[in-house]
């Protein structure tokens, strides 16, 4: 697509506030489309202070904001939570539609919340696509609608017999139901199914420290714990749990991780996601499914050790389920076993996707995903622990509330 | 001269007469004891110096007497804070400084003639504890109740035994004048005003144990806070009410109902025998074949049988293992039915359904870490709901069969002294990252996660005096060194922090009794407070709930919070209040084992089985 046509077409776009919603809000506007974001106010802050804040942490100019509209709304609110002549107004602009606004929570406690975003929240925004000029419907979806399965997993609709949780249930309902419905309203989808999305390859920012970095945070937090037990209060604490302080300086941590010795974790950082998406939304214009992942997994052992190297950790190791009958688990290997579950299905993942239809349009530009190696994970990390753990955003609820 | 931030103090002030016990061990206001009368305690000054700043009452000799009896001790500081938050010495003081600069200027004092009446009533109960001086009296005239008024009564009287009430009561029939009972001195929801003579019973303070029988004797005088406290001495325990309310005054008015409950029932339940004045000075006993039937109950408003002047309350027997212990529920429903079957299984002693905002008020020391706590139960730990019970060794065994979740005497301890670390952003970030299916309190209930969650709370007492003002926090260290106040028996049999729920707000609490067995209508009736505290704007929680009578009723309590020092807040509650009386009148009227706890007022003598199963329709 051109330039002009770019400027000439308008895209609405869900979970403009979200990790992927945000960086396809720039990056879309980047291009030069013209976007109306649909964002939520959130703790009395409005969306449009919300999405400034981002926006300023992208370093976004000034005249791409320009082409920016933003819309206070909710996806789990009937009609979206927008006035109905503001809707309408949106509606007979809209191009196209970018549906990003999605919950990624795993547990089966946050069910309700994640049905209604993921399904309630889309049948809302599909109820609105029926009555909007829009030509286009994209859907992000993710690689892990494929649920219980091992082997490959085709650019196909995904039919699988059980999930690991209500996240891959709920999109892979979504799945279905969008295609069901652009199919009845004859408009064009492209269904984008990125897997386990972490920060930007080049700078290491990020918006988000979940998935990747929460068991990373995790251990960080044990650490802190036990070195500050040693050095202020005598280590008391840390005798009892068998923490030390080895000769060379670093921490030793009884932890063992429990990991299955097969496949490894499918890590994409979110500039090969955002630029994937363009080039698919350009490149594709009957629309499709399509895998934006790696073709190299991570091993969880090679997690292990880039934690271990850069922050002086020792002691963390993986281990197969039969070391765990032998020694039960201490209270950090409980902690820790019990964060990681929901991650399970994803460390040792032994699902491959296909790439028949997304490789050669990511590609043709020269995109390639790169390695998640040990200076991915130093710069990814050092810019976690540089944001304290926090987006921007949370960063200037937690400066309003204090 | 009145400085602006002790009056405000002042007004704060929740009358809830903690500072007439020593519930912390920390002595009490020496003059409270020698003097009896509530302006000689440091709740009385607060009233007088908030009476003094709106000029609503005259400099007079006794007003001088009780600001120059303040030593400044600092005793009621801490005790006031344990409880409010409030810091009491800075009005203390201002009253001295008000009071030395009004004589300095040689400024008029006012000492009120005594009439007949007066000198009358001075002379059955003696010179010193009948007065009409209008600094006693106004410490009997108002209270944070926001449906009542000012009302100053005539005359204060402090009988000091049975015979000087008969013939206190005969005098105030002679002479027409209407009289109000005030067990421990103070008031709280508005109801003992008069324009007559309060008998405040504060001098009688008589407790006799009768250990063959199971039973002691307690004159009106006596708080719930010191019967337990001797009872517990001796190896037993009572049902008590809120420590520094009296028990016969408790008793009287609605009968005793805590967690304790659950085995200990309430109303008649309490007792072995109580002796009355009647209002034509006649002493009876319940027990007398020929006394009124105060047992029997009566679904509408009716008068006390009298100024009770002793009870005869039972002991109940202690084992040496018992053990508090919580049990956490995300779910309203699953966390009745846990506590319903404890009841019903007869596993529990106490027993209690409690809401996160009582349980994160019981729990902080100041209001600050309260709001923290009260995100951080539901918020990141799930927990919305905790099962207090009560156990022996083999009930704790029976709750270990029926659930892993549970927080037991050490678990306790660890969380409640490092109560302020479960506040801090980082640890809650980790735990709110935690994505697994069981709720993250079922983690912290696991055991052998106790040396982690020991190491992250880092539980002492300096931990949690760490979350007071600097000044006080050697004080709370000491305090919470104590193992008493990690304990939950301790703490559930004395309630000293139960005293704690109007620290926010003036507490506006409605009692309900309800049919445990149908948990849809609780819901109903919580859902219904929470739809009108709504419509008015008033801040409402849910309380607690305690099964009864073997997991076939309960009661429950519905809290609504206002400030009453404004005006606005006490309209809304009057208003709300026209709307709920109705409301809860119909409910009862139509939904067996409903009650409204009004109801049962001045008729405590009740049996329970009476109030709770009204056979109407039989």
């Amino acid at each position: 697509m051109r330039n002009k046509e770019r400027e000439a077409t308008s895209v609405l776009l869900t979970g403009g506030t979200g990790f992927l919603g945000s960086h396809l809000t720039v990056a879309l506007l980047e291009k030069g489309y013209r976007v109306c974001l649909l964002a939520r106010s959130r703790r009395q802050q409005p969306a449009e202070y919300r999405v400034g804040a981002l926006l300023d942490w992208f370093g976004l100019p000034a005249d791409s904001r320009r082409r920016l509209r933003i819309i206070e709304g909710d996806v789990t609110t009937p009609g979206l939570g927008v006035a109905p002549a503001v809707l309408r107004d949106v509606l007979r602009q809209t191009d196209e539609i970018v549906h990003c606004a999605s919950s990624t929570a795993f547990s089966e406690r946050k069910r309700a919340d994640v049905e209604r975003v993921n399904l309630f929240g889309l049948s809302q925004v599909l109820e609105c696509a029926r009555s909007s000029a829009a030509r286009f419907f994209h859907h992000v979806s993710t690689a892990y609608v494929a649920g219980y399965t091992s082997g490959w997993c085709a650019e196909e609709p995904a039919t699988p017999r059980r999930f690991h949780n209500p996240y891959e249930e709920t999109k892979c309902r979504g799945e279905q139901m969008v295609i069901a419905a652009c199919r009845e309203m004859h408009l064009p989808l492209s269904i984008y199914r990125p897997s386990i999305v972490y920060g930007d390859s080049r700078t290491g920012r990020s918006l988000l420290f979940n998935a990747l970095y929460h068991p990373v945070r995790t251990a960080l937090f044990i650490k802190d714990l036990y070195e500050r037990d040693i050095l202020e209060r005598g280590g008391r604490k840390a005798v009892e749990m068998g923490v030390r302080v080895e000769p060379d300086g670093t921490l030793w941590l009884p932890l063992r991780i429990e990991v299955i010795p097969e496949g490894g974790i499918n890590l994409i950082p979110v500039d090969y996601f955002t630029n994937a998406f363009l080039s698919i939304m350009d490149g594709a214009p009957d629309g499709g499914i399509f895998h934006i992942v790696n073709q190299r997994v991570t091993r969880v052992e090679h997690l292990i050790d880039y934690t271990c190297r850069l922050f002086r950790v020792a002691g963390i190791r993986a281990c197969e389920p039969e070391a765990f009958a032998a020694a039960p688990r201490n209270a950090i290997e409980t902690l820790f076993d019990r964060y990681v579950e929901p991650y399970v299905p994803y460390m040792s993942d032994r699902r491959r996707f296909e790439r028949v239809r997304s490789a050669p349009l990511i590609e043709r530009n020269g995109t390639r995903c790169p390695q998640f190696d040990f200076e991915m994970f130093a710069r990814c990390m050092a810019f976690a622990v540089e944001s304290d753990w926090h987006s921007p955003l949370e960063t200037t609820e937690l400066a309003r509330q204090q | 001269m009145i400085d602006t931030a002790a009056k405000q103090t002042a007004a704060q002030c929740r009358h809830y007469a903690m500072c007439k016990i020593d519930y912390l061990a920390n002595g009490i206001c020496p003059s409270g004891p020698e003097k009896h009368y509530v302006a000689y305690y440091p709740q009385g000054r607060m009233d007088l110096y908030r009476a003094l700043a709106d000029d609503l009452i005259p400099m007079t000799e006794a007003l001088i007497d009780v600001a120059e009896s303040c030593t400044l001790c600092g005793i009621c500081d801490p005790q006031c804070h344990f409880v409010t938050g409030l810091r009491p010495m800075t009005v203390m003081q201002a009253l001295k400084d008000h009071v030395r600069t009004h004589l300095d200027e040689k400024r008029p004092v006012q000492r009120p003639e005594a009439d007949e009446a007066l000198t009358r009533l001075r002379a059955i109960v003696g010179h010193d504890w009948a007065s009409n001086d209008p600094a006693i009296l106004f410490t009997y005239a108002d209270d944070p109740f926001p449906l009542a008024g000012i009302r100053m009564p005539r005359y204060v009287v402090l009988p000091g035994s049975r015979d000087e009430v008969a013939a206190v009561i005969s005098l105030a029939n002679e002479f027409k004048m209407p009289f109000a009972i005030r067990g421990n001195g103070g008031s709280v929801f508005g109801f003992v005003f008069t324009d007559g003579i309060v008998l405040d019973m504060n001098r009688m303070r008589r407790i006799d144990f009768d250990v063959d029988n199971w039973c002691v004797s307690v004159e009106p005088g006596v708080t719930s806070f010191e019967l337990q406290q001797e009872a517990w001495r001796r190896g037993f325990r009572v049902n008590a009410a809120e420590p520094a309310a009296t028990v016969c005054g408790n008793i009287v008015c609605t009968g005793t109902f805590s967690p304790w409950s659950n085995v200990y029932g309430t109303a008649a339940d309490g007792f072995i025998d109580m002796e009355f004045v009647d209002r034509n000075g006649k002493v009876f006993n319940l027990n007398d074949k020929s006394a009124p039937n105060v047992y029997a109950f009566e679904h509408a408003m009716i008068p006390s049988p009298g100024v009770c002047t002793k009870a005869v309350v039972k002991l109940h027997p202690v084992t040496d293992d018992e053990e508090g212990v919580l049990v956490p529920f995300a779910d309203f429903r699953e966390a009745v039915a846990f506590a319903r079957d404890l009841s019903q299984r007869r596993i529990a002693l106490a027993l209690a359904v409690l809401g996160g905002q009582y349980i994160s008020t019981f729990l902080s020391p100041s209001q600050t870490l309260s709001d923290t706590i009260k995100h951080v139960l539901p918020d990141v730990l799930g927990i919305r709901y905790l099962v207090l019970a009560v156990v022996d060794a083999h009930g704790r065994a029976a709750i270990g069969r029926m659930t892993s979740n549970l927080i037991d005497r050490a678990l306790f301890r660890t969380l409640m002294l490092g109560l302020p670390r479960l506040g801090e952003t980082e640890l809650i970030d980790i735990i709110r990252g935690y994505e697994g299916n069981s709720a993250p309190y079922e983690l912290v209930c696991r055991p052998e996660m106790r040396p982690l969650l020991e190491a992250i709370l880092r539980p002492s007492p300096e931990t949690i005096a760490g979350s007071v003002d600097e000044d006080l926090r050697d004080f709370y260290a000491r305090l919470y060194a104590r193992p008493e106040m990690t304990d939950l028996v301790w703490l559930s049999m004395f309630r000293i922090v139960s005293a704690r729920m109007s620290r926010r707000k003036h507490m506006f609490a409605f009692l309900i009794y309800v049919p445990l067995d149908r948990v849809e209508v609780i819901e109903q009736i919580i859902a219904e407070f929470g739809r009108i505290a709504d419509v008015h704007q008033i801040d409402h929680d849910y309380g607690f709930l305690t099964p009864m009578d073997f997991g076939k009723r309960a009661i429950l309590e519905y809290d609504y919070y206002i400030d009453h020092t404004e005006a606005v807040e006490k309209q809304k509650i009057a208003d709300a209040m026209v709307t709920i009386g109705p409301w809860l009148d119909g409910l009862a009227a139509t939904t067996k084992g409903v009650t409204f706890l009004m109801q049962v007022f001045s008729q405590g003598c009740s049996r329970k089985e009476n109030f709770l199963y009204r056979l109407d329709a039989l």
